[in-house]
C-alpha cells in the first residue's frame, strides 16, 4: 500500500509530464494528453469521493452515529467490526493514507494508518464492577496503532463501504 | 441504674437505617401528611431578611419564582407568571447567604433556595414527592439563576456545580440538637454518620450535590435513598464552621420532617483528591445514560437492595449443592457478586509456604481446627475430635510471617469460609468465620470473629496476649486500585462500619455505598479488616492491609444465585488521608466524665 501511495506520486509526476508535453509535441499528443487529462481527473474524482466517504465514515464512528455510519456501506449488515473501538483517529506518525483504484474503476481498496481508542468492559462480577457500569464506566480505555483497510465499491455512480477492517501496524 | 423501671435507654434504633422496612407511602398519604402543615419549623428564630419584600427569582432553565413575603414566615408566591398562592416558609442567613424553603400548598412540591445577597445570585432546589416509585424519597432539580434587579443587566456569573468540597469532612451539631459526622469524599455522594439519632455505628450514603457559591460559601444537599428518602440540604461557610439549611422528609415512623436549621460544627480534614489539577467540575457522574437526555430530577443512585438476590434458606442450599467454589479460575466459577477476576488484578503471588505443615488453630471461643496442608492449594481440616474434610485453599504472605489463607468448610449447615491471618512470628491467628443463613437474606454473609493462638510443633504462641480490635484506621482513606478501570477507595468512617467510593473516568470520586465492617491490628501497619455487603449483594470482603507496601491481599466469600464462590482480591493502594474522628466513638460517663 505504501508502494503505491508512492507510485501514485510518481504518476502525479508522469502525467505533469504528459501534459507538458503540447508545448513540444504535435497534434496526436495533445489528444493523448487529453485522455490522460479525463482519465486522471476521473481517478482524482473517485479518489476524492472515497476520500469523503472515508471521512463521513471517521466522523461517524467518531461521533457514535452507528445508523449514519451503517448507511455509508453498500450492504449495512457489513457495518460490523471489532467492538469496543470508541475512536479512530489518523495517526501521523504512520505511512500516508493510500486509496487503490481498480483498472474498471468499480472498485477501489483503501489502507489508512490509525490510532484506536479501545474500549473492553469490564465483567460485572463484584459489587465494584457493578457500581461502576451504573455510573456510566466499568471499561478500560488503551490506545493502539492499527492499520485500517477498507473495500470500496461504486454503484450507480455513487462510492461505499464494502467491507472494513483493522489489522496490526 | 436508673431509678424508676422503664428509663432504660440508649443511644441506638432497635434496626439500623439499612434495616429499617420504611412504610411504602402512598400519593393520598403524602399528600395528608403535608397538609397539615403550613411551612418549616425552626429551632432558631427565623430571619426577617425578605419580611416586607418582593423578590423575583430568574432561573436559566427553570422557573421564574416571584415572591412576596409579607412576614418572616408567610409569603406568596407565584411561578412563571401564573396566579399566586399563599405559603408558609423559612428563612435563615449565614454571611451573605439568605436560604429559605417553602411547600407549594395543595401539591406535593416545593423549593429551597440560596441568595448570595452580595452577588444576588441563586440556586433555586425544586423538591417534590411521588417522582419515584418509592413515592417517600424526596426528588430535587437544581435550577442556577438570580435575583432580578429592576433597571440593572442580568448578571453573568452563576452558582456551579464543583468537585471543590470533594475530601471535606465536619462534624456539624444542628440547633435540633441532631449531631452527624458527614464526609465528602465523591463529588457525586456523601457520607453521614447519625451520632444522635442512631448512636453512631455505623455510616450510610446518599447521593450529593456540591455546590460553589464562593470559595468559602458551598450549598450540599443529600437525598437518603434506599432509607427513608429524606432530602436534607445547607449552604455552609467553611470559615467559620457553620451550615444553614433545611431538611424535608418522612422519618422512620412516617412523620414528616420539614424544618429549616442552623448548625455549628468542626472542621474534621481534607483527604486527597484524584482529579486532574484543574478539574474543578463538579456533577462527575452523568445522570443520563450516554446520548440519552436526563429526565427532570435524574440522577444516578445506587440502589443496591433492589437489585441483590434475595433467598431463602432452601434456595441457599440448593445453590450451593449446586455450585460451591473456592479459588476457582474465573472460567469454572461464574457466581456473580463474588470478587473474581475483576478484583484480582493485581493480586500478588500466593504462597506455598504452608505446604507439608500441620497445626491447630485455638480459638479462645471456638472449637478448635486442626489442619493438614497437602500442597500450596489443598489442605484437610476437622474440628477436634472430628473426622477430616478436604478442602481447597490459597495462602499469601502480606509481611513475612504473616500468612492469610481461607477455605469453605464444607458439611457445615451455614456453608461456612474462614479467612484466616496466621502470624507465625507471635504465634496469634485471627478468623472471620462467615456463615449464610442470615436472619434478613439467607445468602447475604455475617461473620464472627475469633482470635486465639496457633498450636504448632516449636511454636510457643503467648497466654494472655491477642490480636485486638484497633481505632487506628478509623478515619483513614485508602485507595485500591484492583484492576485497570476498577479503583476505589475505602473510608474507615466508625469502629464498625466502612465505606467504598468508585472512581470514574475522570478520577472524581463517584457513587458510595457502606457496610458494616471491623478493624484488627496484625501489626504496626498491617491491619485484618472485613466489611460486610449488607442489603446490597450480601458479600463478605476480607482484607490484609499492609501500610508498609501499601498492598492490600483479601478474599471475598458470597452466595448468589449462582452458588457459593470464595477468591482471593488484591489491590494497589494509596493513602488519601485521614479525618480525626476517633474521638466521637469514645464512650463517655452519661455524668459529664469522659
Amino acid at each position: 500500500m505504501s508502494k503505491e501511495s508512492k507510485s501514485t506520486r510518481r504518476s502525479f509526476l508522469k502525467n505533469g509530464a504528459v501534459l507538458a508535453a503540447p508545448l513540444v509535441a504535435a497534434t496526436p499528443a495533445t489528444v493523448l494528453a487529453d485522455d490522460g487529462l479525463r482519465t486522471r481527473l476521473a481517478r482524482l474524482e473517485d479518489e476524492a469521493a472515497i476520500r469523503e466517504l472515508h471521512q463521513n465514515w471517521l466522523r461517524h464512528i467518531n461521533s457514535g452515529s452507528r445508523d449514519a455510519e451503517e448507511r455509508l456501506f453498500a450492504n449495512p449488515n457489513a457495518a460490523e467490526f471489532e467492538e469496543g473501538i470508541r475512536s479512530v483517529a489518523l495517526d501521523h506518525s504512520g505511512e500516508p493514507d493510500a486509496i487503490e483504484l481498480t483498472s474498471d474503476g468499480k472498485s477501489a481498496r483503501g489502507c489508512f494508518h490509525c490510532a484506536l481508542e479501545i474500549e473492553t468492559a469490564i465483567p460485572q462480577d463484584c459489587t465494584l464492577a457493578q457500581m461502576a457500569h451504573a455510573q456510566g464506566g466499568g471499561f478500560v480505555r488503551r490506545a493502539e496503532r492499527r492499520i485500517l483497510r477498507a473495500q470500496y465499491v461504486r454503484s450507480d455512480g455513487v462510492w461505499s463501504i464494502a467491507k472494513i477492517g483493522f489489522g496490526n501496524a | 441504674m436508673p431509678e424508676t423501671p422503664g428509663t432504660l435507654k440508649t443511644p441506638y434504633p432497635k434496626e439500623q437505617m439499612h434495616r429499617i422496612a420504611y412504610t411504602k407511602l402512598s400519593e393520598q398519604q403524602i399528600s395528608d401528611k403535608l397538609s397539615k402543615v403550613g411551612g418549616p419549623s425552626s429551632a432558631s428564630p427565623l430571619a426577617d431578611v425578605f419580611a416586607g419584600k418582593s423578590v423575583k427569582i430568574v432561573t436559566d432553565k427553570g422557573p421564574t419564582l416571584a415572591y412576596t413575603f409579607r412576614k418572616n414566615n408567610s409569603l406568596s408566591v407565584g411561578e412563571n407568571g401564573g396566579s399566586t398562592v399563599d405559603a408558609g416558609y423559612g428563612a435563615l442567613t449565614l454571611s451573605n447567604v439568605a436560604f429559605f424553603s417553602h411547600m407549594i400548598p395543595g401539591t406535593q412540591r416545593g423549593y429551597a433556595v440560596a441568595i448570595d445577597q452580595n452577588t444576588s445570585l441563586a440556586t433555586v432546589f425544586e423538591l417534590w414527592f411521588s417522582g419515584y416509585e418509592d413515592k417517600r424519597e424526596v426528588q430535587r432539580e437544581i435550577y442556577y439563576g438570580y435575583v432580578d434587579q429592576p433597571g440593572q443587566e442580568p448578571p453573568k456569573n452563576r452558582h456551579v456545580a464543583t468537585n471543590r468540597l470533594e475530601g471535606k469532612g465536619f462534624y456539624w451539631k444542628q440547633d435540633t440538637g441532631a449531631e452527624t459526622l458527614e464526609f465528602y469524599p465523591s463529588a457525586a455522594y456523601s457520607n453521614f454518620v447519625e451520632l444522635s439519632r442512631f448512636g453512631g455505628e455505623l455510616g450510610f450514603c446518599g447521593p450529593s450535590d456540591y455546590i460553589k457559591i464562593n470559595e468559602d460559601l458551598y450549598v450540599y444537599t443529600r437525598t437518603e435513598c434506599e432509607f427513608s428518602g429524606t432530602f436534607t440540604a445547607y449552604a455552609m461557610d467553611l470559615n467559620r464552621i457553620e451550615q444553614i439549611g433545611v431538611r424535608l422528609g418522612f422519618d422512620a415512623n412516617d412523620a414528616l420532617e420539614y424544618y429549616v436549621f442552623r448548625g455549628k460544627g468542626e472542621w474534621l480534614g481534607q483527604l486527597a483528591q484524584f482529579e486532574k489539577f484543574g478539574d474543578e467540575s463538579g456533577m462527575p457522574v452523568p445522570a443520563a445514560a450516554e446520548g440519552q437526555t436526563p429526565a427532570k430530577g435524574a440522577r444516578r443512585v445506587y440502589r443496591p437492595l433492589k437489585t441483590m438476590a434475595k433467598m431463602t434458606p432452601a434456595q441457599v442450599d440448593a445453590v450451593c449443592a449446586k455450585h460451591t467454589s473456592a479459588f476457582a479460575p474465573r472460567a469454572i466459577s461464574p457466581g456473580a457478586n463474588a470478587p473474581t477476576a475483576s478484583m484480582a488484578g493485581n493480586l500478588g503471588p500466593s504462597t506455598n509456604w504452608l505446604a507439608g505443615k500441620s497445626f491447630t488453630l485455638r480459638y479462645d471461643h471456638a472449637p478448635a481446627m486442626e489442619y493438614r496442608f497437602d500442597d500450596a492449594e489443598n489442605l484437610q481440616w476437622r474440628k477436634e475430635g472430628r473426622d477430616w474434610t478436604k478442602a481447597r485453599y490459597q495462602a499469601f504472605e502480606s509481611s513475612p510471617g504473616v500468612i492469610l489463607f481461607g477455605h469453605l468448610l464444607e458439611g457445615e449447615p451455614n456453608h461456612d469460609g474462614h479467612c484466616i491471618v496466621a502470624d507465625f512470628h507471635q504465634g496469634l491467628m485471627t478468623c472471620f468465620n462467615g456463615y449464610l443463613n442470615t436472619p434478613y437474606f439467607a445468602n447475604e454473609a455475617g461473620v464472627k470473629i475469633h482470635f486465639g493462638v496457633i498450636d504448632m510443633e516449636e511454636l510457643i504462641p503467648p497466654k494472655y496476649r491477642r490480636h485486638e480490635f484497633t481505632y487506628d484506621m478509623i478515619g483513614r482513606a485508602v485507595s485500591q486500585n484492583y484492576a485497570p478501570g476498577l479503583t476505589s477507595m475505602h473510608l474507615y468512617t466508625t469502629p464498625h462500619s466502612l465505606s467504598w467510593i468508585i472512581f470514574t473516568n475522570s478520577d472524581a470520586g463517584g457513587l458510595e455505598w457502606s457496610g458494616p465492617a471491623a478493624y484488627v491490628k496484625i501489626r504496626d501497619g498491617l491491619y485484618f479488616m472485613y466489611w460486610l455487603e449488607e442489603a446490597c449483594n450480601g458479600t463478605l470482603g476480607t482484607i490484609l492491609v499492609n501500610l508498609h507496601t501499601m498492598r492490600d491481599v483479601g478474599i471475598g466469600y458470597n452466595c448468589g444465585e449462582n452458588g457459593l464462590n470464595m477468591n482471593a482480591l488484591g489491590a494497589h493502594e494509596r493513602l488519601a488521608g485521614q479525618f480525626d474522628i476517633r474521638r466521637f466513638y469514645q464512650v463517655k460517663s452519661a455524668g459529664g466524665i469522659v
